[in-house]
């Protein structure tokens, strides 16, 4: 169905993921490739921005359920950043705040790693 | 048994060979006699059975191999020059032999009798190989029954050296003549339509044009230089009179036979272009065919398509290089390493040398700077593009190692089979994604069957509430899952959750859901610690993506009192005096956290019913269904129902709710179960004072 693509940077120790568009079950496979690829590489520290974002189903929420604890256990963590309201209320739903940090825009994640 | 025959057969045919020859050269030792009319004739009775034999061995021979024409015409073009170095040198070589020359005829030695008859003997063999050779040409690719013209050849042949041996002296020699013309003249006729120059390819048409007018040239010096009055003449019709007349004709078919080819061979030329591309569509057209076949197994289409890719095209390696979104896989190789073929991929497709190529490009790999790294030396390569409705979908490569490059009509042949590969690609990946869809059609159709049998027959009943609930699958299963457990005489448990994926692996959570929930319901006496129960046992079985949002609640009749917790679920709504008010407590979702979190997160709410109190829980496929624009309906239209509506029952309530939901998003596939439950309030003096 709808188009769904990521791209990631690295800035210092950090990596950015940038999603667009459609997460849901037929496109979470890319991103689990984006995390598969950033552990291989021993990079933890990672920063997953929402701006475009348009949609997350709970197929695409799993994905970040699957890494974060293999990611936490090697010091490193996931944080969010950028959600649109739609987006974040999804999340806030499901209980996510609680157990993620989010951020409003990638820059504060990314200053949060550096302190 | 068969074989045991045939070699009984091959054995006695050389005997009889091996018993002629003794028996001639016997013969010539001790009934020499140069004058003897009947000598000759019982000579050449032998000689003539002879050479009948040995026709017949060396055709079935030939026949064995099955040799192309081109091979059989090389053949007898050695052994014409070599006849004609023979011929050449005969005379010194015998004269050392036989030291005195002049004497031949007159009596010869044994010792010369035998030279002589072993000299006469080979000549014989060899003529036997051109006739048979000759017949052989002749019948190649001759499918019209009409051979009488080659039978009656080979009668006048046969009557031709009869008469020679028996009339002989000047006086008969218009008898001989007139077989002879009428011979020369069937042996004309029979050269002429030499059908099989039409089947050869054009390298080899040139090569046998300069073949034919050699080998056409030595048979008639050949024949030119074996007249009675030469050495070699008189020494073979002193031999037998039969069999020189035989040899001369037959050096006169060969002559002939070859100029006529020459000849036909040049006339054929021009078109030999034509008639090669013809035979290469020919074959294309059953490649095709066995194409078409192979459809059904994706991978062994594949190894076919490079198969015959090095065929059409006579390169030595072929490979096909499938475009996914991002990246391109290497599959069939054929004749290449999987690394040789990385590397050139690279070079083709990623320096830019063939990006948008709509048809297939010849490059040269010269100028490539890594060509050192590619453990064999390939030097060019064609590399044609595999569309499917305009995309292009891969690549089919072919590439020739060393010096040899790929030509121009290598490429129309790679281009055009390239085409047809793409078609069969094509109808390949199509076949796969609907078998793929059946599949799929088939596991939502379970997956809803379970899902069916897991949701409750039927709503409670009971004096102090009425319920109601609608369930609206989605094709797919989203995962929707409610239930009521009786607890006690003045107890209603009840659970609304959403399991997360779809289909069949959402429909099995389901299920353990439901086993999990209806034994908590019965032991456990508060939400909370039904909830927290229920996680840790969820973070044992689910899978680390997997995750459960639920709302489950207990409606005490006996207190008037709802009491609930929300694990990442949707809030609970509650239309009380027309106002809505929505309940969040915090809660995090099953399966996705450790206990501890978990706990501490879990926030249990206790609600005091009143009268017309409307209590409204749901899942997100109510909120979340989307119109064309791919808006959400939103929490807003559906708070504005509930409100408007409260005054009515719980079932016109909901069928007002899913209305305005259907219509909203009649535009628009459902993706996700919607399910809504409502319940009221009946005060319970109220129902006990009626």
């Amino acid at each position: 169905m709808a188009d769904f693509n990521t791209s990631i940077k690295d800035q210092g120790a950090v990596s950015i993921i940038n999603l667009k568009g459609y997460l849901d079950a037929h496109t979470a496979p890319i991103l689990e490739n984006n995390f598969v690829d950033l552990i291989d590489k021993n990079r933890f520290n990672i920063v997953v921005d929402f701006k475009e974002l348009a949609y997350i189903s709970s197929a695409g929420l799993g994905v970040f359920m699957a890494y974060i604890e293999k990611i936490r256990e090697s010091k490193g963590d996931i944080k969010l950043s950028g959600m649109t309201e739609k987006v974040f209320n999804i999340f806030d739903l499901l209980g996510f705040p609680l157990l993620y940090e989010i951020f409003k825009s990638e820059d504060e994640a990314v200053k949060k790693f550096i302190e | 048994m068969s074989l045991n025959r045939y070699k009984i057969s091959a054995n006695l045919n050389w005997w009889i060979i091996g018993t002629l020859v003794f028996s001639i050269i016997f013969y010539r030792i001790l009934f020499f006699s140069n004058d003897s009319h009947f000598f000759f004739i019982i000579n050449d009775l032998i000689v003539i059975t002879l050479i009948a034999i040995t026709i017949l061995v060396i055709i079935k021979k030939i026949r064995q191999t099955n040799p192309h024409p081109s091979a059989l015409v090389l053949n007898s073009g050695i052994i014409v020059s070599f006849i004609f170095l023979i011929i050449l040198f005969s005379e010194p070589i015998l004269e050392v032999l036989s030291q005195n020359s002049t004497t031949i005829n007159v009596n010869p030695d044994l010792f010369q009798n035998i030279i002589l008859s072993f000299y006469s003997l080979m000549f014989l063999v060899i003529t036997s190989y051109w006739f048979a050779t000759l017949k052989e040409l002749y019948f190649y690719k001759r499918y019209s029954a009409k051979n009488t013209y080659f039978y009656l050849m080979v009668v006048f042949l046969i009557l031709t050296s009869v008469a020679s041996l028996l009339f002989r002296g000047e006086k008969y020699d218009f008898i001989n003549h007139t077989f002879e013309i009428v011979t020369a003249i069937l042996i004309v006729f029979n050269s002429l339509k030499i059908s099989w120059i039409a089947f050869i390819s054009k390298k080899e048409k040139i090569s046998l044009l300069i073949l034919s007018i050699i080998i056409s040239t030595l048979f008639i010096i050949n024949l030119a230089n074996s007249s009675q009055n030469d050495f070699n003449g008189k020494i073979l019709a002193n031999f037998s009179p039969a069999f020189y007349t035989f040899y001369t004709l037959v050096l006169l078919y060969g002559g002939i036979y070859f100029a006529v080819l020459f000849f036909t061979t040049l006339f054929h030329i021009p078109t030999a272009e034509a008639y090669d591309r013809k035979a290469k569509e020919v074959s294309s057209l059953q490649y095709f065919s066995k194409l078409i076949t192979q459809v059904l197994d994706f991978d062994e289409l594949a190894e076919t398509i490079t198969d015959i890719a090095t065929k059409v095209s006579s390169a030595d390696s072929a490979w096909i290089v499938i475009k996914n979104s991002k990246s391109q896989k290497t599959i069939a190789n054929k004749n290449i390493a999987y690394v040789d073929a990385e590397i050139i991929n690279n070079y083709l497709l990623q320096s830019g040398v063939c990006e948008n190529i709509t048809e297939t490009k010849l490059c040269s790999l010269d100028k490539f700077g890594e060509k050192s790294r590619l453990s064999e030396k390939y030097g060019s390569v064609a590399i044609s593009p595999l569309k499917s409705m305009n995309e292009t979908k891969g690549y089919l490569i072919a590439a020739r190692k060393n010096d040899f490059i790929f030509y121009d009509e290598d490429k129309t042949a790679i281009n055009t089979f390239a085409d047809y590969a793409s078609v069969a690609i094509e109808n390949s990946l199509l076949l796969e994604q609907s078998i793929e869809k059946e599949r799929l059609e088939k596991e939502f159709d379970v997956a809803r069957d379970i899902q069916r049998k897991i949701l409750p027959l039927k709503e409670p009943e009971s004096k102090n509430y009425s319920i109601t609930s609608v369930f609206i699958p989605a094709f797919e299963v989203g995962g929707d899952y409610y239930d009521y457990f009786e607890i006690g005489n003045n107890k209603l448990g009840f659970i609304i959750a959403d399991v997360s994926g779809k289909g069949i692996s959402a429909a099995f959570i389901m299920a353990e859901v439901k086993g999990i929930f209806s034994s908590l319901s019965r032991m456990i006496e508060t939400p909370k610690d039904i909830l927290i129960k229920a996680n840790e046992i969820l973070l044992q079985t689910l899978n680390k993506k997997s995750f459960v949002s639920a709302l489950y609640g207990i409606i005490d009749t006996e207190k008037e009192e709802l009491s609930f917790v929300r694990a990442g679920h949707c809030p609970a709504l509650l239309v009380r005096d027309n106002k809505l008010e929505t309940f969040k407590p915090s809660g995090i979702g099953l399966g996705l956290t450790n206990n501890s979190a978990f706990t501490n997160h879990l926030e249990e709410i206790k609600i005091n019913l009143k009268e017309m109190d409307t209590l409204v829980f749901y899942t997100d496929g109510i909120t979340e269904a989307k119109n064309k624009e791919m808006e959400d309906f939103g929490e807003d239209r559906f708070n504005n129902i509930l409100v408007n509506n409260t005054s009515k029952s719980v079932s016109q309530i909901a069928n007002e709710v899913i209305k305005e939901v259907t219509l909203f998003s009649s535009d628009h596939h459902q993706y996700d179960d919607i399910t809504l439950i409502i319940l009221k309030w009946h005060k319970k003096n109220n129902i006990d004072g009626v």
